[in-house]
Order: C-alpha cells, then sequence, then structure tokens
C-alpha cells in the first residue's frame, strides 16, 4: 500500500512512468516546434537556432534547480503540473507567434537582445515547468517508497523524448501543421494525467481537467485557429503550407500577393527594378543566350523578361516544391514551352546536370546563414564555372549601400571579388539597388543601355534610370572601393557569413559582447561551485550540444537545407542516450573505467569528425550524419549514470547532475552556435570541443 | 514556518495559472490583429560622455544654440538637446566640448555624388539640371526603414570621408558641370553649419540649394537658411502624430511649420510621403494630409507617393501594392493637389506630369530621363496655364 490509499506501488510506477514518457514526447516535439516558429519569427539564421537552444536548456535546468527546493513531493501538484506541460505548449506557440505584434513594431525585425529576451519570456513558464517535473517526480517516487534511481529516471526520460522525435520528425511533421503536432503528441500525457486523477480518486480534478482538455483539442483542431494567430504578423493569408523546408505564406494586399518564406517578405507583384537589374545586366551581354539556368528567383516578372531574349530552355531550380506549387497556382509563374522547375538543391543540380548553359542567374538572399553562404563560396563557383559554355555569364547580387560604403560592405564585396576572381577573367560590379556580379571569361560591358537598344529590348526601369544610378562615376567609386585582398568565403570557413553577421550586429548597434561577458561571468561562479565531477557531465553536455550545432551546420553547408533535419538530427542525438544510458546502468564495470570509456570514445568521434569537416569533407549520404549522431550520443548517454554513480546520490542527486549536463549543454550551443562557428568555421568549434572534452578527461585521469 | 505567506503547492499552482492567464490573454490578443498600430517613440537619446576632449579639424562652433557657460542646448531642430560638457546630441553631430557647442559634421562628407535632379526627387525644379549631392552622417530621426543608415544613424568619426570644406564643395560643383548642390541622403539638418555656409558660397557662385529633409527643423535656423535655399523636398512622412513617434521617432506638428516657412518664405517645395503598408496607406489619413496642404500651402505644390520596400529594420513588411498607391493619388488628385507623382514605380502614368488644367502630358518622362517638354515661358502650351516650378527660361532660355 502506497501513502495515497488503495492503489498499488506497481500500478503507480507504471503510471509515473507513462508520465515521464509523455513529457518526453511532448516536450521534445515542442522543443523542435519551437526552434523552427523563432527561424520563423526572427533572422531565420544560425543565431536564432543557437539563441533558443540556449535558453531552452537554461530555462530547463533552471527548473531543475528548483526542484531541489522540495523535500517532498505531491501528488496533486504533481497532477496540475503534468496536465499543463499537456496543454501549454499549443499557448506557448500562439503566445509566441501574438506577442511578436505585442513587443515589436509590426514589420520591424528585431536585434540580438530584444530576441534573447522575447525567446526567453515566452518559452521560461514552459522549460521551468519541464525542467522541473522530472527531478519532482524522483521525489514522488520516494513519496511512495518506490526506488527509482537518476539513471532510470534518465533512461524514461530519454524514452520519451525519442519516442517524441521519431514520430513528429518520421510522420507528423509531414502531414500536419504545429498546432495538430503539438495536440497529438501531447495525447498520451494528458490520457496518462486523466487516467492518473481516477486512479487516485482526484474526482475534483478529474471533473476541471476534462474541460480544459476538450478546450486544449477543440483550439488546436481547428484550421482558422492556427491561421488567425499568423494574421496579425501576416495580414491577410491566403495560403499557408508548412513544408520540409520552411514556412510559406502567401497574403494578399488588395491585388497584390506577397510571398513569404519564414517569416520574410520574398515577393511582391511588380517588382520591375529587381527583375530588370537581374536578367538585363546579364543576358544583354550576350548576341543569344540559348540555355539559361536561374536558381530560385522566379517568381512575377523575372521570367517575363527573360522571355524577352526568346531562350530555347530555361531551367528554373527552387528547393522547395511547396514553394513553386503555389506560386504556379496563383498564376506567378508564367508558363512558357521551353521553362523547366526543377525541385532540388542547386548545388546538386549543377554538379550533376550535363547541360551547359550561356548564362547562371543566382538570385538569393544575403549569406546569413550556411544554406545562402554555400552560393558564395570557393567551391561553389568552381562547380558553376563547369556548366557554363565558353564565355557564359555567372551573375549573382549582394546587398550593399548605394551611397557610401561602410567598412564591412567594402570588405564584403571585396571577399566576394576575390574568391570570384579565382575562377573567372572577367567582373563586372554594377552599382545597383545592389551590387551585381557578373562574370565571364568573355569581355563585359556595363553599357547595358546600350546593349538593350542594339537587340530592340525595351524596358520601364533600366531605359529611364540606368544613367541616373548607375553613373560611370558610381561603377568606378564601386570598383576602387574592392580593394586588394586574398581573403576568400569557403563553404566551411565562411568569412562572408561573418561580416553578414557583424553587419546585422552593427544595423541593430548592439555587440553579443556584454551578454557574453556576463555569461562567462556566471560559468565562473558555477564552475567554483560545482563538484569536480560534475564538470565531467557538463563538458559532455557542451561537447554534446556543440557537436550537434557542428552538424547542423555541416548539414546546411552540405544538403543547403535544415528546416526538416532540425527535427531529425535531434531525434538521433536523442536516439543515442537511451541504449547508452542503459548500457553504463547494466553493464558492472567500474565507473570510473566506464566514464573514462566513454570520454575516450567522445574524443576520437570529435577527432574523426574534425578531420572530415577539416580535410575530408567528402560528401556522404545524410544517414551518415544521423548515425553519427547516434553513435555519439550514444557515448553521452552512456557516460550519465557513471558519472552520477561517481558523484554519488547523496552529494549530488538527480537534479544537481541533470543541471550540470544541461547547463553545459546550454553553454556549448550558445558558444559554438552563436560565436565559434560564425566567427571562426565549423573546424575551429569542433577543435575547441575537443579541447573541452580532453579538459574533462585529464580531471578523471587525476581524480 | 506558519508565517509564510504561501505554500510551496500554492505558489506552483499560483504560477502555473497566472502563466496559462498570461498566455491565453496574449493568444486573444492576436484575433483582434494589430497591424500598424503605434505606441510609444523610437525617438533617440542624448550620449553621455561621448564627445571628444576637443574639436576636430572637422569642427566648427554651432550656429544657433543657447549656452550658460557649462550647458548647452542645441536649437537647430525641435530635439533641443540639452548637453551637459562631454555630451553628445541626438543626431549624433553635435557635442559639448568646454561649455560650447560643437558640430563635428563640417567639411567631411562621407557620401558625394552627382544626381539628376528628378532622383531627388525634384520634378517641378530645372528639369535636367545634375545636383552636386553631398552627405555627412547624422540625423535626428530614428527612421526604421532608413534607406542610408549606414551614415544617418553613425558619428561622424565612424565612418570614411573626405575632406572638403564649402569652398572646396562649391569648387567641385562648378568643375563637375552641376546645376545645384543638394544636401541629401542623411539628414542635412543635422550639419546644418556646413549647409550653411555652402549655401551662402553657391547663392555667390551662381549655384542653386536644393535641401532633401526630414523638416525636422526650429523657424529660425530655417528662416535663415531660406536666404540661400532655392528648392527642397520635405518628407511627410505620415499624417499621424504617433506614426512618426513609433516609425521615425519624430513629431508631425514641427514639420508642417516646415512647410508653412517654406511656403511662406518663397522657396519651392516639393513633398514626399513613403507609403509603408499598414502605417501609411490608409485613404483617410491621405485625404485629411491633403485638406491640410491645400489649407496652409494651397495646391501647387507637388507631392510623391513612393512605393514602400522592405528596409533596414522594416523588412517584414509587404512592399506597398501599386493599387493602393493609385487610389491614395487619386484621392489626392480628387481633393485638389495638382501635381501628384508616383515613385519607385518604373513606367507607371502617375510618373508624368500632367497640366492641372486641360490634363495634357507637359513633361513626359521615362524615369529620370526627360523625354519631352511641352511647355513656353513656364506655360503649358496647349492651354497657356502656367505650371508652378522653377523652370530654366524665367532666365531667358526655353527648352523642349
Amino acid at each position: 500500500m502506497g501513502p495515497h490509499g488503495t492503489i498499488s506501488r506497481h500500478r503507480f510506477r507504471w503510471l509515473a512512468i507513462g508520465s515521464i514518457v509523455g513529457v518526453g514526447i511532448s516536450s521534445v516535439t515542442t522543443q523542435i516546434l519551437t526552434i523552427r516558429e523563432f527561424l520563423s519569427q526572427f533572422h531565420g539564421n544560425e543565431i536564432t537556432i543557437s539563441l533558443v537552444v540556449f535558453c531552452w536548456l537554461v530555462l530547463t535546468g533552471l527548473g531543475t534547480l528548483l526542484a531541489k527546493c522540495f523535500k517532498k513531493a505531491s501528488l496533486a501538484v504533481y497532477l496540475v503540473l503534468a496536465l499543463i506541460i499537456g496543454v501549454l505548449p499549443l499557448f506557448q506557440m500562439a503566445g509566441i507567434r501574438v506577442f511578436r505584434e505585442l513587443f515589436f513594431t509590426h514589420g520591424v525585425s528585431p536585434g540580438f537582445y530584444p530576441i534573447l529576451i522575447y525567446i526567453s519570456v515566452t518559452i521560461a513558464p514552459y522549460c521551468l515547468l519541464t525542467g522541473f517535473i522530472l527531478p519532482y517526480t524522483q521525489k514522488l517516487f520516494h513519496g511512495f517508497h518506490v526506488p527509482f534511481e537518476s539513471g532510470e529516471l534518465y533512461i524514461t526520460d530519454s524514452a520519451g523524448d525519442i519516442l517524441g522525435g521519431v514520430l513528429f520528425s518520421f510522420l507528423l511533421v509531414y502531414w500536419f501543421k504545429p498546432f495538430t503536432v503539438i495536440a497529438l503528441t501531447a495525447a498520451f500525457l494528458v490520457l496518462v494525467t486523466l487516467l492518473m486523477m481516477g486512479e487516485f480518486r482526484k474526482w475534483g480534478f478529474l471533473l476541471a481537467a476534462l474541460p480544459i482538455v476538450a478546450l486544449f483539442y477543440i483550439t488546436a483542431l481547428m484550421p482558422s485557429v492556427e491561421i488567425h494567430t499568423l494574421e496579425a504578423q501576416y495580414g491577410n493569408i491566403v495560403n499557408y503550407v508548412e513544408s520540409r523546408f520552411g514556412r510559406i505564406v502567401v497574403t494578399k494586399e488588395g491585388p497584390q500577393y506577397t510571398f513569404w518564406e519564414s517569416g520574410t517578405p520574398l515577393y511582391s507583384d511588380a517588382n520591375t527594378i529587381e527583375a530588370e537589374e537581374k536578367v538585363h545586366y546579364t543576358l544583354s551581354q550576350r548576341d543569344h543566350v540559348k540555355k539559361i539556368l536561374l536558381v530560385s528567383g522566379g517568381l512575377g516578372e523575372t521570367l517575363l523578361e527573360m522571355d524577352k531574349y526568346s531562350p530555347l530552355r530555361v531551367d528554373y531550380v527552387e528547393l522547395d516544391p511547396a514553394l513553386t506549387q503555389t506560386a504556379e497556382d496563383l498564376k506567378m509563374i508564367p508558363e512558357f514551352s521551353y521553362l523547366n522547375i526543377i525541385n532540388t538543391d542547386a548545388r546538386k543540380y549543377i554538379q550533376s546536370t550535363d547541360i551547359r548553359y550561356g548564362a547562371v542567374i543566382l538570385d538569393l538572399p544575403e549569406p546569413d546563414t550556411f544554406q545562402a553562404n554555400r552560393f558564395y563560396t570557393d567551391e561553389f563557383f568552381s562547380m558553376a564555372k563547369h556548366v557554363l559554355k565558353k564565355n557564359g555569364i555567372l551573375a549573382m547580387n549582394m546587398d550593399y549601400s548605394p551611397n557610401y560604403l561602410s567598412r564591412l560592405q567594402k570588405e564584403k564585396l571585396s571577399i566576394l571579388y576575390h574568391t570570384l576572381k579565382r575562377h573567372f577573367n572577367h567582373i563586372l560590379v554594377l552599382p545597383g539597388e545592389q551590387a551585381c556580379f557578373i562574370m565571364s571569361d568573355g569581355a563585359l560591358s556595363a553599357d547595358i543601355p546600350r546593349k538593350l537598344k542594339s537587340k530592340g529590348i525595351k524596358t520601364a526601369y533600366i531605359d529611364g534610370y540606368f544613367n541616373g544610378n548607375v553613373t560611370k562615376e558610381r561603377i568606378r567609386e564601386l570598383r576602387t572601393n574592392l580593394g586588394p585582398g586574398q581573403t576568400i568565403n569557403t563553404d566551411f570557413n565562411p568569412r562572408l557569413m561573418q561580416l553578414v553577421f557583424k553587419e546585422w550586429f552593427s544595423r541593430h548597434g548592439t555587440s553579443p559582447s556584454d551578454f557574453m561577458g556576463g555569461l562567462a561571468g556566471l560559468l565562473l561562479l558555477y564552475f567554483i561551485f560545482m563538484k569536480r565531477e560534475e564538470y565531467i557531465l557538463f563538458s559532455t553536455g557542451f561537447t554534446a550540444m556543440g557537436l550537434e550545432m557542428a552538424v547542423i551546420f555541416a548539414f546546411q553547408i552540405i544538403y543547403g537545407y535544415i528546416y526538416v533535419m532540425i527535427g531529425l538530427i535531434i531525434t538521433a542525438f536523442l536516439l543515442g542516450l537511451l541504449p547508452g544510458a542503459v548500457t553504463g546502468v547494466k553493464w558492472s564495470a567500474k565507473s570510473s573505467v566506464k566514464a573514462g570509456l566513454a570520454e575516450v570514445a567522445m574524443l576520437l568521434l570529435s577527432a574523426f569528425f574534425l578531420c572530415w569537416c577539416g580535410w575530408f569533407r567528402v560528401v556522404v549520404h545524410p544517414l551518415w550524419f544521423l548515425i553519427f549522431c547516434f553513435v555519439f550520443s550514444f557515448f553521452a548517454g552512456f557516460q550519465f549514470p557513471a558519472a552520477a554513480r561517481l558523484i554519488g546520490e547523496e552529494r549530488s542527486p538527480a537534479a544537481g547532475c541533470l543541471a550540470a549536463d544541461l547547463c553545459g549543454a546550454a553553454v556549448g550551443a550558445l558558444v559554438v552556435g552563436t560565436l565559434v562557428i560564425p566567427l571562426w568555421g565549423v573546424g575551429m568549434a569542433v577543435l575547441l570541443l575537443i579541447m573541452v572534452k580532453t579538459s574533462s578527461g585529464l580531471l578523471l585521469l587525476l581524480r | 514556518m506558519m508565517t509564510i505567506m504561501m505554500t510551496r503547492k500554492e505558489f506552483l499552482k499560483s504560477a502555473a495559472l497566472g502563466a496559462s492567464v498570461l498566455l491565453c490573454a496574449g493568444t486573444g490578443y492576436g484575433f483582434f490583429g494589430k497591424a500598424g498600430d503605434c505606441s510609444g517613440s523610437i525617438k533617440g537619446h542624448i550620449t553621455k560622455n561621448d564627445a571628444p576632449n576637443e574639436p576636430w579639424k572637422w569642427s566648427i562652433e554651432g550656429f544657433h544654440y543657447a549656452s550658460d557657460g557649462e550647458q548647452v542646448e542645441c536649437q537647430v531642430c525641435p530635439n533641443r538637446c540639452v548637453l551637459d560638457p562631454g555630451d553628445r546630441s541626438i543626431c549624433r553631430s553635435k557635442v559639448n566640448i568646454g561649455g560650447k557647442l560643437y558640430s563635428l559634421a563640417y567639411g567631411n562628407p562621407c557620401a558625394v555624388h552627382m544626381d539628376p535632379i528628378e532622383k531627388k526627387p525634384l520634378a517641378h525644379f530645372y528639369p535636367r539640371s545634375a545636383a552636386f549631392s553631398i552627405a555627412t552622417t547624422g540625423c535626428n530621426f530614428r527612421c526604421l526603414n532608413c534607406q542610408n543608415w549606414e551614415i544617418s544613424q553613425k558619428k561622424p568619426e565612424e565612418v570614411e570621408h573626405m575632406t572638403l570644406f564649402p569652398e572646396g564643395v562649391i569648387e567641385a560643383a562648378l568643375e563637375k558641370g552641376a546645376r545645384s548642390i543638394a544636401y541629401t541622403y542623411s539628414e542635412a539638418i543635422t550639419y546644418y553649419e556646413y549647409m550653411f555656409d555652402t549655401a551662402r558660397l553657391a547663392r555667390a557662385a551662381k549655384l542653386k540649394n536644393v535641401l532633401i529633409s526630414n523638416g525636422y527643423i526650429n523657424r529660425e535656423p530655417l528662416v535663415n537658411l531660406c536666404k540661400y535655399l532655392d528648392g527642397a523636398n520635405i518628407n511627410l512622412k505620415s499624417f499621424d502624430n504617433a506614426v512618426y513617434g513609433c516609425l521615425n521617432g519624430g513629431t508631425l506638428d514641427p514639420v508642417l511649420e516646415t512647410f508653412k516657412t517654406l511656403h511662406e518664405q518663397g522657396v519651392w517645395f516639393e513633398m514626399t510621403t513613403l507609403v509603408v503598408p499598414t502605417y501609411v496607406d490608409k485613404p483617410e489619413m491621405i485625404k485629411r494630409m491633403c485638406q491640410w496642404i491645400l489649407k496652409n500651402l494651397g495646391p501647387d505644390y507637388p507631392l510623391h507617393l513612393l512605393r514602400f520596400f522592405p528596409q533596414y529594420k522594416l523588412n517584414r513588411l509587404p512592399a506597398t501594392p501599386v493599387a493602393t498607391l493609385e487610389e491614395l493619388r487619386r484621392i489626392a488628385l480628387d481633393q485638389g493637389i495638382r501635381y501628384v507623382y508616383l515613385g519607385n514605380v518604373p513606367g507607371h502614368d502617375g510618373t508624368q506630369t500632367y497640366c492641372h488644367q486641360c490634363g495634357k502630358v507637359i513633361i513626359s518622362r521615362n524615369g529620370y530621363w526627360i523625354k519631352e517638354i511641352h511647355m513656353k515661358e513656364g506655360k503649358c502650351i496647349y492651354c497657356n496655364a502656367p505650371i508652378p516650378g522653377r523652370w530654366d527660361w524665367e532666365k531667358g532660355k526655353n527648352l523642349s
């Protein structure tokens, strides 16, 4: 008999385990959905990913530490908390969307600190609760006199996480929108909680919970509700798709359609200036360009402008089929017999195609993610050159300020120029609305109006504005500013991305250094009060999460997308933890031996990754990334119970161990994701991880 | 232990309830929609202890300021920054050094270009002429959609600049064959002293002076400047004080006063409104704006309605629909404004100049390129209506 009357310990054990698994399923799905939501809400780059992961882990860690304040646990509190954890993700997700309009001026993209604060505030209730409930459950077990060690708790939680990750990444993400996913993944936790209420005869709780649950499901499963939560940000939504590659929203303002990709307006009707600059600066250079490859940006006027050259073939490569399908449905892509829409990664296409083009036009966002940066690199230009005919033209644009070039912009344009210079004899840079880079081995001319006139092509913008905007003086000035330099941009050392990040901070007049300094101070304090063995767990969390970040970015570099893979990579990491932890518990070797073995394995794996991204760089199947994540996390999971035993349950119960692991993971995500990778590249980041892991290995040796 | 106000259990329940209520309230709030609503102001701040120890080479003592020997008050613009020694103004160009106000933006332009006058935009001011355009850093606003934020939101010391004192500006403008000098790109009011001295010399050299500005200036410095000013394009960013606060960090009334002063002083000016979706696209607001213009300035000053494109920090808005611009143009014309142009819409009919009396095209434009001018001695050749503006034939020349 337990302290709560008639219920058996055995029954309680299974219900509580079910509840922990339920929390795991729901929380890991919520975490992935939250990262994707913030990618759509803010600057969808590596900094945002790292900030969300950091805040998530810190707040969960804080929740875990909060549980330390409680000596005993109450079943009633537990049931209330479990139910809240089940339904809260829906309100969190809706809150993230609608609070944005409360916190920030409509239409504004906020800076580093506002994003950090916003992320922390909106996810705090949920993260604190999920962090709190795990150790609190363990206290509940003690209350019922049911033995349940930290290691078991860790394993059970991991099982739930894995289930959630697998469900989301392999099934739900392909079929449902976020609100429905939340409703489905909360089902198990909600059901177990209601069952527990019944089993423990908490009838009052059950009566109160049933209408809440009903309201939760009605709200979550009504599609109109989900769209309503996006309307304040977007306006009048006519289409909303969650694709594998991002969120696509189409709005209608009067007769104008606007396409939004991950929260940023991608295209609005009648963007003549952009279309003409993109097409005519390039195609006017040659007498008859028969085959054209357009990488992204094929909506609206672009293809109509190309049609003026009567091409025989235009291949338009766009990664996301949902985008081109939606555009075709709305007649935003004109129907030409020579037009082929190819939905694949443009790099992959360029590597595999046998076709040789007269012109390749890239219309891509700034290199502010690894995904975009890979089209601005030495490696890519080498590939692009091979799909060009003799004297064919490659064209691309980059943001700049037409009236004044800042030092950062000069550096940015210069790096691109010098990277291109390695592959092309002639580079023409025109100071249009963007800095237009036109490259070829054949001669190029800046007199675009004359070229167009000779071909009899009429334009709305170039005919009337070119001579006022792209003057000889401005062309000369821009060319002079592309100073001498040897620095080039590469896939794994993204110098352009670093500059775009710096520009982003400069635009918002902030620097992350204050925050990083503060964090370093707090970390120092934590180290002072930390038990020596807890550092092993801290370093494992740091390395595992840092490596997870490195894998995410490396994947982006190789394959060019991440939206759907975030779920898979997180799942693969979680998937390894469980068998690792079970093996760690079951294997009867000495704890110090097990911990040491895990240290060596993680070091070797990190070194292997360093060799791959530093030297080999072989393009491998995506599955290998997932296998790598699985194996690494296996050893991280393997080490946890061993290290926890080393510390001893009395000296540092579950909360202390979990907190060390979570803190390490949080700092790892932040330092690697926002600082080391953007500034020094993936290789340096992995080297740092190796150093951290070596330090914990030494500590273990000297123990 | 009995004295505690709340048990842990109660605390947890209350906290969870509070969080849920907060999130539910926020969710509900979202259903009401909030696009374009403004609250608060993004007005800039004085920076404490940010002045150099002594004026640099490109400094001059400020023209309009009051001092009590220690504190100074800059009186050029309505921000009226009160600076303690060592402080820097909101526009980042003025500092208090030893109880005197100094401008750090004098003879150090960071942007110098030759532009067609149509680019400013000025449609009724010596068409086909070129403007020698200069700018130093600084702005007294904080517009979220600033096109030139790399200079307007920086201190003079933070950018690369050239040395070009007023005499040098005149020399360069004459050498390049400019008809006018345009004080533009960033905010010319923040380099008032540099602009004033250059304008005075330009007038003597028979060059025109053109101010491209947000119009956020006090009456006295503006009246002084008007002695040398020939033309201006002033932004009327919206006709709503709240929008001025939340998008620009300024206020509306001083800008309206600027229009009145320019009108009273006989300076030719044109007005520009950037139609920012959800903020500055309300027909009712444009109607009120036009009514004010007609009442206080008359129907002759051209109004340019520009298409917005995502820019700087305001990059999560769509471009302005062309249909919206067309509707607002029709409203402005219906209200009685005689010349309403559309900008950033290449090839649109709204870029032509139509005679306000007979409706025929009197200046046929293709962007900045003027194809034909059907005017004689400042009048429409079809109906003889005088066309407001500054035209070359006032000096005996004729263009066609």
